[in-house]
């Protein structure tokens, strides 16, 4: 029971762990620590002793003692301290694909009628309280937990809509990528502007008349008489076993949406065509010489694709975070890492030339993907032509960004002659992008960076350095 | 029961929501529970529909 070691514990307080005033995550030492109020521990203690602790889908969790440095953490004063295991990456919904979305849907679900089974209930539903390791989703807020009142309903029902039912529906039913609406708005989407989305042929999809229709109606019509709706509620009621029915009914809706990448996706994802063997080979060698060279705590594969180069980094790596704006690929490759139960490559969508920022309150519950751990290891493969001339990001911008990482990096640069880079030349007006050019990219690496090590792929268009950080 | 004392706000809407579907599933069950016996009735089914239900509350005892 090692207690926190910095006192000081105000200047670690994790700022997006406010809303609940009877838990508050802060860190310490490099450590994950939860306060909890009086009426928090008596929660905790009562999860401890149903033997949720054990839950293999639940953070790693223990008590941590001493509670006096803690005052002023919570609106009452700290009543205990738990100590929890650390995530190697921090990520958000909106930079998950569909299937994380759902499985961590399940999980929620999943450890609600595991809580309902002991008499306790989770008091909100909200994706940010579960977080993946390499493939694997873990609730992080053992906070979540509290014992149930009887007759109180589903209190966590409307924020499950919004933040998972809603977004998976827009894209299984929609076709249409959440990520836009759960980064454009931290609460999710209302059931309103849900129902907006759809279409009367719609109602008679299985759940959404209840779900989305009726919620909407409903909301409307009461919404200027909570007091009302309070008592009714109070009077009638909700038996545990209807929670239990609405809640497993909700399960199967989840279960049951699919989404699945364009049919080309699928096909591009078994091979990378735009390569001979003997490039792939190579290119495959040089990265492994990298990566198995020194351990790495932290690498970024950005331009992740299909997770090729991924899956070698992680060979010397303790995770690597695979990062890619096209979310088909990545989803097909969190699938099978999530069927070899992988626990190192963490997937991820983000367009890289409009990353994820810093959001919500003070623009900091939600933080910029550098604030939450820099690597000390970047792949930048077949990345920085889409960059460049795609997104019309000056190559001396983008390697500046790189060298601002202070990390190691392998960075490929295919050459103006490579088919892919005249593809996306083409629709461009000639004389444009003159920086995308080797020469200046050399310079600019080289201001950066100390080049350890470059090689021309066999086709000749392509060039791969391995660089180090200058100092 | 007790009040709702929740620092989420459960939406007036929603909470109306659930006791309609909880309404819902309730006239459910009970009307499985009655076809099930008028099947029982006219000699349509035998005796093991509506274990179900017997071995659902015979586990709640179990586990007393």
């Amino acid at each position: 029971m090692r207690p926190p070691t910095d006192t000081s514990a105000g200047t670690g307080l994790e700022p997006g762990s406010f809303r609940d005033p009877e838990s508050r995550v802060f860190y310490s030492g490099g450590e994950v620590f939860r306060a909890l109020s009086a009426d928090g521990l008596t929660d905790f203690q009562a999860v401890s002793d149903a033997g949720l602790l054990d839950d293999p889908r639940i953070v790693r969790t223990e008590v941590a003692g001493d509670t006096q440095a803690l005052r002023g953490l919570l609106v009452h004063e700290p009543a205990g301290v738990l100590r929890h295991e650390r995530i190697p990456f921090v990520s958000y919904p909106y930079e998950w694909t569909f299937s994380m979305l759902k499985d961590a849907a399940l999980v929620q679900l999943d450890l609600l009628l595991a809580a309902l089974d002991k008499d306790l209930v989770l008091k909100d539903s909200t994706p940010y309280n579960v977080q993946f390791r390499g493939a694997r989703p873990v609730f992080v807020d053992i906070g979540s937990f509290e014992r149930r009142r009887e007759g109180e309903p589903w209190i966590g029902y409307r924020q499950f809509c919004m933040l998972y039912l809603y977004p998976l529906l827009l894209q299984a039913v929609k076709g249409v990528p959440f990520h836009p609406w759960l980064r454009g708005c931290i609460d999710g989407i209302k059931p309103a502007e849900m129902r907006a989305l759809l279409s009367f042929r719609d109602r008679f999809r299985r759940g959404l008349f209840t779900n989305v229709f009726l919620h909407a109606r409903l909301e409307k019509r009461y919404a200027d008489r909570p007091q009302e709706v309070k008592d009714e509620v109070k009077r009638v009621g909700l038996k545990k076993e209807i929670l239990v029915a609405n809640v497993r009914k909700m399960r199967k809706l989840v279960e049951r949406l699919e989404w699945s990448p364009p049919e080309g996706v699928w096909t591009a994802y078994g091979e990378r065509n735009t390569y001979t063997d003997s490039d792939a080979q190579r290119k495959d060698e040089f990265v492994r010489q990298v990566a198995t060279s020194r351990h790495w705590d932290l690498v970024w594969d950005i331009g992740a694709n299909n997770g090729r180069y991924s899956r070698i980094a992680a060979e010397g790596a303790s995770t690597v975070v695979a990062v890619d704006a096209d979310q088909g690929p990545v989803d097909l490759l969190y699938r099978d890492l999530r069927d070899e139960g992988d626990e190192k490559i963490l997937t991820l969508t983000m367009n890289l030339a409009d990353p994820s920022p810093g959001l919500g309150w003070r623009g900091l519950e939600r933080r910029a993907m550098p604030d939450r751990g820099k690597p000390d290891l970047v792949l930048a493969l077949a990345l920085i032509h889409h960059v460049a001339i795609s997104a019309n990001v000056p190559v001396k911008e983008f390697v500046d960004w790189l060298a601002s990482l202070g990390c190691s990096l392998v960075i490929e640069f295919p050459t103006r002659e490579d088919p892919m880079v005249k593809k996306l030349l083409a629709p461009k007006r000639d004389g444009l992008h003159p920086d995308y050019e080797l020469g200046f990219f050399e310079r600019c690496l080289g201001e950066g960076f100390e080049v350890e090590r470059s090689e021309r792929l066999e086709s000749g268009t392509r060039v791969l350095y391995h660089a180090r950080p200058k100092g | 029961m007790t009040t709702v004392l929740a620092y989420l706000d459960p939406g007036s809407g929603s909470m109306i929501l659930q006791i309609i579907a909880g309404g819902l599933a309730a006239v459910a069950v009970t009307a499985k529970l009655y076809w099930n016996r008028l099947l029982r009735f006219l000699r349509i089914r035998k005796d093991e529909p509506e274990t179900t239900v017997e071995t659902s509350s015979a586990r709640s005892t179990d586990s007393a």
